[in-house]
C-alpha cells in the first residue's frame, strides 16, 4: 500500500519544484507510472483479500475502484492544462497539488480497513474538492454550488459518525474485514431502523439518492473539468462503495428499510432522465444522465443479491469512465464555444471528425451499448431488479429507452447538423485532448473483454 | 466434414478483416471499398461451403469457443449455432450484401467519406451476422443492438440534415421501445432458467411473459403496427443504406427472433394468436399507406413493413421455417427494388416523387425491367422468386383455420401490394416523362449493372433453387380446393386490373377534395400525428414542466436547501437581535438563572 | 501605553491567572480571577475610544457580577462544608451558582449576549486576549468542580451554546463578532462533555485555543476587522488565501483537520455515555459554524474581489513580517489529527 500512496503523495514535491515547463507533464507521467503499479492489487494469488497492514487492505470490490481512482488522476491533470492556461504559475502548482492531494485522500478512502477512517478520508475529500470547484469554477454561481455540495454531504455524514460511534460503542469494531464474520444481526426495531437511516444517508445524498441530489448538478456544472471529472467518476462512487461496505453492519435491516429507496431510486431514476431530454446545458444534462445511472447502482446495493452487487459495482466503474469522458468532450466543446449550450455547438462532426468519433464511442458507451462494461452493469442491475420485483422492468426498460435518447440527443445536438457560424474560428482538436479520450475509452474496451475483474467481491 | 466450422468461422473473420484495416493506411485508399467488397465476395464463397454441406447432409453443429465470463453457476461464452436458418440466412445475406456494396460504389463515389460509409456497411452486416449465427441471448443482443447502432449511424450519414437526424433518433426510439421486451425476456430466461442458451432455453416450458418480451422486440425491430414509423422516415439514410438496412437485414432481425425462438412460441396460443393479428393488421395499414405515398423510396418502404407484416402473419399460422423462407427471397428482390429507385433518383438529379418521374422505360430499360420483375416477384407472380414463399403462406393461411378475420385482412394487403406495385410501374416508369428536360440519363456503369443484375437473376431464380434445395421442414398442405389454391393469384391479379384501370383512368383527372379515405392514406392513418407526435411531445412537456421545473427547481429546492436556509436566517436574526443594552443582558440572565434553577431541581428531584 | 504599564498590567493579568491554576482555596481563586479581571480593562480600553469604553464597562459590569455570584456560592459552600477547599462542592445550591458564575464568566449560552459586544467593542489583541486567555480560568475551575455539576443542565447549556453560536454568527459580517460566536459555540462543546470527561474540556479549549491565536494573528497582522475588508486582500497578502481557508476549515471541525479531534472524541464520550440525540444534535448545529467560516473562506480564499488595477501589484511591495511562530501553528492546526494517539497522555 505505501508503494501506491507514498509515490502519490511525493507526487506533490515533484510537481512543486519542477520547471514551470514541466508542471503538467511531471505529474501526469509519474502518476500514470502509480496508477499502473495500482494494477497489482487485481492479482489475488491466494484468492483472499490483500491485507496490507492494520490499516490499509483491498479486495475484490475496493481494487477496481482504487484502480480507476489512480488512473483518473493523470486524466485530470491532461484535462485541465488549457483551462489554467492564463493562471500564474503559483496557483497552477496550487490546483495540481490540490488534485494530487485528493488523490491520496481518495485512494486511502479505498483501501481504508475501519470504518471510522474511512469516514475521516471521506470528509476529507471534500476540502480539496469544494476548493477545485469554487476556486477555479468559472461563474458565480460556483459559490452557491461549492455550498451546496459541502453541506448536503456534510449534513447526510454527521449523523453517519455518530452511528458509527454508536456502532463502535455496541459492537467493538469498525473493522471491515472483521464484519463480515461478526455479524452483528441487529434486531428489528424502530431504533435501528433510525441507525440505518443515518449510516446510508451519508453515501444517498453522495451517490446522489433522488431527492437529495441538488448538489450534484450545480457542483458538476459549475465546477472546472477536473472537478466535474472526479466528482462524476469516484466520488459519486465512495457513496456506492460505502453503501457496499456499510451494508454488512446493518444485517436484516436492509431488507426492511431497501423499500422506499428503492422506490425513490427508480421513480427519480425516470425523473431525472427525462430532465435530461430537456436540458440545453451540457454539463448539467451530462450530470442528471449521472443521477439517472446511480440511481440504478442505489437499486443494486438496495436489493442485496449477489447479481446486484456485481451489476452494481461493474456499473459504478464503467459510469466512472464513461461519464468522465463526457466531461471532457464537453470541456473541449467548452473551451472552443466558450459556452455550454448545445444549441451553440452545433455541427461540431464537420469540423473535428476525430473528436466526433470519440463522442460517438462515449456516447454509444453511455447508452449501454452491448457489449460494453455498461451494459453488463446495468443488465445485471434490471435482472435483480426484475427478480426481485417483476413490475420494476417497466421502470427500468423505460430509464433504458430513455437514456438512449438523451444520449443520442446529446450526441445530435452537438456534432450533427450544419455548424454555426462562430465556430468556424475554432483551433483543432489537439494531441493532448485526443490522448485523453483514448485513455478514456481505452479501459472501457479492454474491460469489456474480461469483465468479471470488476464484478467485486461476489463474483 | 470437420472443415465445416473452420469455414464458417474463417468466413465470419474474414468479413471483419476491413474493419481491422481501418487502422492502418489502407483506409484511406481510393481502394477501400473494393477490399470491403472483395472480402465480402470471399466470406460468401467461404461461407458456401458449409452451407452446400449443410443442404447436402442436412448438418447442424454449435461452435463454443470464447469462454467469457462464469458468474457463479451462470456461464457466458462465444458460441455460434449454425443450424436451418443461420446456414441459410448467411450466403443469401452476403449474396445481397455484395450487390448492395458494388451498387453503393457506384452511388456514393463522389462522398468524401466514402471508405467510412464501407465500413459502416460492413459492421452492419457482421452484426447482423453476429444477430443470426448466435447461439445466447445475450451474443444476440449484442448483435441485436449493434445493428440498431450502425443503422442509426446509417440512417444519419448525411449529418446536415435536420431530417436525417430525426430519422435516426426515431429509428433508436422504436427500436429501443422494442429492446425493453428483449431485456425482459433475457431477465425471466435467467430467472427461470438461469441460462441464456439456447439449447437450455428451448427446452423450457415458458408462459405467456417472456414470450410477450419477444414479440415487443419483434415488433420494435420490424416495425411491426404501433412501433412501424421509424422505418418510412429512415428512408432519410442513403439508398444503399435503405436498401441494406431497411429491406433485406436488418428489419427482418425481429422476425428472425421469432422465427429463432418457434420452439417455445409454437405451443403457445395466444402468443401465436397475437402474433398473427399484430402481423395482419401492419400488412393491411402499411400496404394502405404505400398505396398513396409519392415518395418512390417510401412506398418500397411500406412494402417492405408490409412484407414483415406477412411473415408475422406466417409466424402466427405457426409456420416459422415459411417465414424463414419469405425473408430469404425477399430479401433479393426487395434489395433490387431499392437499388433500381436508387439508379432512378440518383439519375434524376435526387428526385424521388413518382410524379416527377414518368417514361422512364426509354430512358433506363434496364433498370425499368428490373424494376418491373422485382415487383412482380414482390406480389407473388408465379414462378418468380416471391411466389414460392408468399403463395405457400397464402394456400396455408387459407387452409388454416385460426381467426378469419386476420386471414382475409392479410389476403386484402396482398391484393393492395399488386396495387401499389402497379402505382410505382405506371407512373415511374409508363407514360410520358415529367422531369426535367436537362437531365443526363444513363445507366451504363458497370457497378450498376453488375450488381443489379445479379439480384435480377437471384429475383428470378433464387426462390426456386431455394425451395428446391433446402430440407423440407413444415408439411406443405397437399389437398385444398383449386380455388383456394388460385386464390393468392386472384387476389393479385385483382389488385394489378383495378390499379391499372384506375391509374390511367385518373392519372389526368384533377381532383377537387381529397376523400377521407385518401387522407387516410395519405397521412399514414394520422398515426405520425396522434401517437408519433403528440406522445413524445407529452414526454418532453412532462420531463421539462413536471420533472425538471416543477419537482427540481422548485419542490426540491424549497423543500430541503430554502427551507432550511429560512429556519436558520430566521432563528438567527431572532436570537443575535442585539440592542446592546447592558439591561437587557442582566434581564436575560436573569431569567435563564431562573430556568436553569427550575431544570436542576426539576431533574434533581 | 507606557511599558512599564502595559507590562504591570499583563503581568498582573497573568499572575491573576496562574493564581486561580494554582489555588486549591476558593478564596485566592476568587483573587486570581478578579485580578485578571481587573488587569484586562485596561487593555480592553487600550484605544480609549468611546466604543472600547463601553466595553471594557460592560465586561466589568458582567464579570463583577459573576465574580459576586461566584463568591456567594463560595460562602454558602463554606457554610455548609466549614472549608475553602476548592474541591467538589456537596452542596446543591452552591453548584448551581458556581455554574451560573462561571457560564456568566466564560461566555456560555444562555449568558453569552455580553461576549459578541464586548469583542466586537475592543481592539483585536484585547479580542484575542479575551476570547483565549481569559477562558483558562473559569475552565480551570469548572474542571476541578466538573462532578458535582448537573450534567442535564451542562449538557442543555452546552447544546444551547452550540446552537447559539451558530445562529449568531450566521447573522454577522464583523470578524470580531464572528471570533466571539465561534468560542460562544467551542464553549458550549466544552461544557457539554465537561461532566462527563473534563479532560477532553482541556483537550478542547487547548486545540481552540491553538486555532483562535492562529486566526487572530492573521487577522492581526493585516488590521482586518470585517469581511469586506477580508476580501479585498487576496493581492495583498496571497499567504492569506490558503492559511485562512486551512484555519477557518479546522476551526469548523472539518476532517481530517485538527479542530476535527475535540469535536470526534467529545461525540465518542457523549456517546458512551447514551446521549445520542444530544450528540447529532450538536453535530449538526457545528455546521452553522461552518457554514459562516465557509463565507469567510469564501471572501478571502476562493473568489478573487474586483480591484483596481494599480492595486493589483501590490504584493510585491508590502513586507512581510510574520512572527516565527504562524508557521508552526498553522501546521499544527491544520495536521494534528495523525497525532491523535499522542492526546492520550493528556489522561
Amino acid at each position: 500500500m505505501l508503494k501506491i500512496v507514498i509515490p502519490t503523495m511525493l507526487l506533490a514535491p515533484l510537481m512543486w519544484f519542477s520547471k514551470p515547463s514541466m508542471i503538467w507533464i511531471n505529474p501526469s507521467v509519474h502518476s500514470l507510472l502509480i496508477s499502473l503499479i495500482v494494477l497489482f492489487t487485481l492479482n489475488r494469488p491466494t484468492n483472499t483479500d490483500l491485507i496490507f497492514s492494520l490499516a490499509f487492505f483491498t479486495d475484490p470490490l475496493s481494487s477496481p475502484l482504487l484502480i480507476l481512482t489512480a488512473w483518473l488522476l493523470p486524466l485530470m491533470i491532461m484535462a485541465s492544462q488549457s483551462h489554467l492556461t492564463h493562471e500564474p504559475l503559483i496557483r497552477k502548482k496550487l490546483y495540481i497539488l490540490m488534485l494530487i492531494s485528493l488523490q491520496s485522500f481518495l485512494i486511502m478512502t479505498f483501501s481504508a480497513t475501519e470504518l471510522i477512517m474511512f469516514y475521516i478520508l471521506f470528509e476529507a475529500t471534500l476540502i480539496p474538492t469544494l476548493i477545485i470547484i469554487t476556486r477555479w469554477g468559472n461563474q458565480a454561481e460556483r459559490l452557491n454550488a461549492g455550498l451546496y455540495f459541502l453541506f448536503y454531504t456534510l449534513v447526510g455524514s454527521l449523523p453517519l459518525l455518530v452511528a458509527l460511534i454508536y456502532i463502535q460503542k455496541s459492537t467493538g469494531s469498525l473493522n471491515f474485514i472483521i464484519s463480515l464474520y461478526q455479524s452483528p444481526n441487529l434486531s428489528m426495531s424502530w431504533t435501528n431502523d433510525i441507525l440505518w437511516l443515518a449510516c446510508m444517508m451519508a453515501f444517498m445524498v453522495k451517490m446522489p439518492l433522488y431527492g437529495l441530489h441538488l448538489w450534484l448538478p450545480k457542483a458538476h456544472v459549475e465546477a472546472p473539468i477536473a472537478g466535474s471529472m472526479v466528482l462524476a467518476a469516484i466520488l459519486l462512487k465512495l457513496g456506492g462503495y460505502g453503501m457496499i461496505r456499510i451494508s454488512t453492519f446493518l444485517h436484516p435491516i436492509t431488507c426492511n428499510m431497501a423499500y422506499p429507496f428503492i422506490m425513490l431510486s427508480l421513480w427519480g431514476m425516470i425523473m431525472t432522465s427525462s430532465i435530461c431530454l430537456r436540458q440545453t446545458d451540457l454539463k448539467s444534462l451530462i450530470a442528471y444522465s449521472s443521477v439517472s445511472h446511480m440511481a440504478l447502482v442505489i437499486v443494486a446495493i438496495m436489493i442485496q443479491t449477489p447479481w446486484s452487487f456485481m451489476g452494481a459495482t461493474a456499473l459504478m466503474i464503467a459510469h466512472g469512465l464513461t461519464s468522465s469522458m463526457l466531461f471532457c468532450l464537453a470541456n473541449t466543446n467548452y473551451e472552443r464555444i466558450h459556452s455550454r449550450t448545445m444549441t451553440l455547438a452545433r455541427g461540431l462532426q464537420s469540423i473535428l471528425p476525430l473528436m466526433a468519433t470519440w463522442w460517438v464511442l462515449a456516447t454509444l458507451t453511455n447508452l449501454a451499448l452491448p457489449p460494453s462494461i455498461n451494459l453488463i452493469g446495468e443488465l445485471f442491475i434490471i435482472m435483480a431488479s426484475f427478480t426481485w420485483s417483476n413490475i420494476t422492468i417497466i421502470l427500468t426498460g423505460l430509464n433504458m429507452l430513455i437514456t438512449a435518447l438523451y444520449s443520442l440527443y446529446m450526441l445530435i445536438m452537438t456534432q450533427r447538423g450544419k455548424f454555426t457560424y462562430h465556430t468556424l474560428n475554432i483551433s483543432p482538436s489537439f494531441t493532448r485532448e485526443n490522448t485523453l479520450m483514448f485513455l478514456h475509452i481505452f479501459p472501457l474496451i479492454i474491460l469489456s473483454t474480461n469483465p468479471t475483474i470488476i464484478l467485486g467481491q461476489l463474483y | 466434414m470437420n472443415m465445416f466450422s473452420s469455414l464458417m468461422l474463417t468466413s465470419l473473420v474474414t468479413l471483419s478483416f476491413p474493419i481491422f484495416l481501418t487502422m492502418t493506411n489502407y483506409y484511406k485508399h481510393i481502394n477501400y471499398p473494393n477490399y470491403v467488397k472483395i472480402s465480402i465476395i470471399c466470406a460468401l464463397s467461404l461461407c458456401m461451403v458449409p452451407t452446400l454441406m449443410f443442404i447436402n447432409s442436412n448438418y447442424e453443429l454449435i461452435i463454443s469457443n470464447w469462454h467469457w465470463m462464469t458468474i457463479q453457476t451462470f456461464t457466458l461464452s462465444m458460441s455460434f449455432k449454425l443450424d436451418y436458418f443461420s446456414m441459410l440466412f448467411m450466403p443469401v445475406a452476403l449474396f445481397v450484401t455484395w450487390s448492395i456494396m458494388e451498387f453503393s460504389m457506384w452511388y456514393m463515389h463522389s462522398d468524401p467519406f466514402i471508405n467510412r460509409f464501407f465500413k459502416y456497411l460492413l459492421l452492419f452486416l457482421i452484426t447482423m451476422m453476429i444477430l443470426v449465427t448466435s447461439n445466447n441471448l445475450f451474443q444476440l443482443f449484442i448483435g441485436w443492438e449493434g445493428v440498431g447502432i450502425m443503422s442509426f449511424l446509417l440512417i444519419g450519414w448525411w449529418y446536415g440534415r435536420t431530417d436525417a437526424n430525426t430519422a435516426d433518433l426515431q429509428a433508436i426510439l422504436y427500436n429501443r421501445i422494442g429492446d425493453i421486451g428483449f431485456v425482459l425476456a433475457m431477465a425471466w430466461f435467467l430467472l427461470n432458467s438461469n441460462s441464456w442458451e439456447f439449447q437450455q432455453l428451448f427446452m423450457m416450458d415458458v408462459s405467456l411473459f417472456p414470450l410477450l418480451g419477444l414479440l415487443l422486440a419483434a415488433t420494435g425491430k420490424s416495425a411491426q403496427f404501433g412501433l412501424h414509423p421509424w422505418l418510412p422516415s429512415a428512408m432519410e439514410g442513403p439508398t444503399p443504406v435503405s436498401a441494406l438496412l431497411h429491406s433485406s437485414t436488418m428489419v427482418v432481425a425481429g422476425v428472425f427472433l421469432l422465427i429463432r425462438f418457434y420452439p417455445l412460441m409454437e405451443h403457445n396460443k395466444i402468443i401465436q394468436t397475437l402474433t398473427l393479428c399484430l402481423g395482419a393488421i401492419t400488412t393491411l395499414f402499411t400496404a394502405i399507406c404505400a398505396l398513396t405515398q409519392n415518395d418512390i423510396k417510401k412506398i418500397i418502404a411500406f412494402s417492405t413493413s408490409s412484407q414483415l407484416g406477412l411473415m408475422m402473419v406466417t409466424i402466427g399460422i405457426n409456420q416459422p421455417h415459411l417465414a424463414f423462407l419469405h425473408i430469404c427471397t425477399h430479401a433479393f428482390f426487395k434489395a433490387m427494388l431499392f437499388m433500381c429507385s436508387g439508379s432512378i433518383i440518383h439519375n434524376l438529379n435526387d428526385e424521388q416523387d413518382i410524379r416527377k418521374m414518368g417514361g422512364l422505360f426509354k430512358a433506363l430499360p434496364f433498370t425499368s425491367s428490373s424494376l418491373i420483375i422485382g415487383s412482380l416477384a414482390l406480389t407473388g407472380t408465379p414462378f418468380l422468386t416471391g411466389f414460392y414463399s408468399k403463395d405457400l403462406i397464402i394456400e396455408s393461411a387459407n387452409t388454416s383455420y385460426t381467426n378469419a378475420w386476420a386471414l382475409t385482412i392479410t389476403l386484402l394487403a396482398t391484393s393492395l401490394t399488386a396495387v401499389y406495385s402497379t402505382r410505382i410501374i405506371f407512373y415511374v416508369l409508363m407514360g410520358r416523362p415529367r422531369f426535367s428536360t436537362l437531365t443526363s440519363i444513363n445507366e451504363n456503369n458497370p457497378q450498376l449493372l453488375n450488381s443489379i443484375k445479379r439480384l435480377l437473376i437471384g429475383s428470378i431464380i433464387a426462390g426456386f433453387i431455394l425451395s428446391y434445395n433446402i430440407p423440407p421442414m413444415n408439411i406443405p398442405v397437399l389437398t385444398m380446393p383449386t380455388y383456394l389454391k388460385l386464390t393468392a393469384l386472384l387476389v393479385t391479379i385483382l389488385g394489378f386490373v383495378i390499379a391499372m384501370e384506375l391509374n390511367s383512368m385518373t392519372l389526368y383527372l384533377k381532383t377537387k377534395m381529397y376523400s377521407n379515405t385518401s387522407k387516410f392514406s395519405t397521412l399514414l392513418g394520422y398515426f405520425p400525428t396522434i401517437v408519433h407526435r403528440f406522445n413524445p411531445h407529452l414526454n418532453l412537456v412532462m420531463s421539462q414542466k413536471f420533472s425538471s421545473t416543477l419537482l427540481d427547481l422548485v419542490w426540491l429546492e424549497k423543500s430541503i436547501p430554502k427551507l432550511t436556509t429560512n429556519l436558520h436566517s430566521t432563528a438567527s436574526t431572532m436570537t443575535s437581535n442585539q440592542k446592546g443594552l447592558i439591561k437587557l443582558y442582566f434581564l436575560s440572565f436573569l431569567t435563564s438563572t431562573l430556568l436553569a434553577t427550575m431544570i436542576v431541581f426539576y431533574f434533581h428531584a | 501605553m507606557n511599558p512599564l504599564t502595559s507590562s504591570a498590567i499583563y503581568f498582573t493579568l497573568f499572575s491573576g491567572t496562574m493564581i486561580t491554576l494554582f489555588s486549591s482555596h476558593w478564596l485566592l481563586t476568587w483573587v486570581g480571577l478578579e485580578m485578571s479581571m481587573l488587569a484586562i480593562i485596561p487593555i480592553l480600553i487600550n484605544k480609549g475610544n468611546p466604543r472600547s469604553t463601553e466595553a471594557a464597562c460592560k465586561y466589568f459590569l458582567i464579570q463583577a457580577t459573576a465574580s459576586m455570584i461566584l463568591m456567594m456560592g463560595t460562602m454558602i459552600n463554606f457554610m455548609d462544608s466549614g472549608q475553602w477547599t476548592l474541591s467538589n462542592p456537596y452542596n446543591q445550591i452552591s453548584s448551581f451558582m458556581f455554574t451560573i458564575a462561571l457560564s456568566m464568566k466564560m461566555g456560555l449560552a444562555p449568558f453569552h449576549l455580553w461576549v459578541p459586544e464586548v469583542t466586537q467593542g475592543i481592539p483585536l489583541k484585547s479580542g484575542l486576549i479575551m476570547l483565549t486567555w481569559q477562558k483558562i480560568a473559569p475552565i480551570s475551575i469548572v474542571y476541578q468542580i466538573a462532578p458535582s455539576m448537573n450534567p442535564t443542565l451542562m449538557l442543555l447549556m452546552g447544546t444551547l451554546s452550540v446552537m447559539l453560536g451558530g445562529w449568531g454568527g450566521l447573522n454577522q459580517t464583523q470578524l470580531r463578532k464572528i471570533m466571539a460566536y465561534s468560542s460562544i459555540a467551542h464553549m458550549g462543546w466544552m461544557m457539554a462533555i465537561v461532566t462527563y470527561n473534563p479532560t477532553l474540556t482541556m483537550f478542547n479549549l487547548v486545540i481552540y485555543i491553538m486555532l483562535t491565536i492562529n486566526m487572530f494573528m492573521l487577522l492581526l497582522f493585516y488590521k482586518k476587522t470585517s469581511t469586506l475588508s477580508l476580501s479585498n486582500m487576496w493581492n495583498k497578502f496571497p499567504l492569506l488565501t490558503p492559511t485562512i481557508l486551512i484555519v477557518l476549515m479546522s476551526l469548523g471541525g472539518l476532517p481530517p483537520l485538527t479542530g476535527f479531534t475535540p469535536k470526534w472524541i467529545i461525540l465518542k464520550e457523549l456517546i458512551s455515555n447514551n446521549n445520542i440525540i444530544f450528540s447529532s444534535l450538536m453535530a449538526t448545529l457545528a455546521l452553522l459554524n461552518l457554514y459562516f467560516y465557509t463565507r469567510l473562506i469564501y471572501s478571502t480564499s476562493l473568489t478573487l474581489f474586483p480591484s483596481f488595477n494599480n492595486t493589483k501589484m501590490k504584493w510585491q511591495f508590502e513586507n512581510m513580517k510574520l512572527t516565527p511562530f504562524l508557521p508552526t501553528l498553522i501546521i499544527t492546526s491544520a495536521l494534528s489529527l495523525p497525532l491523535m494517539p499522542l492526546f492520550s497522555l493528556l489522561n
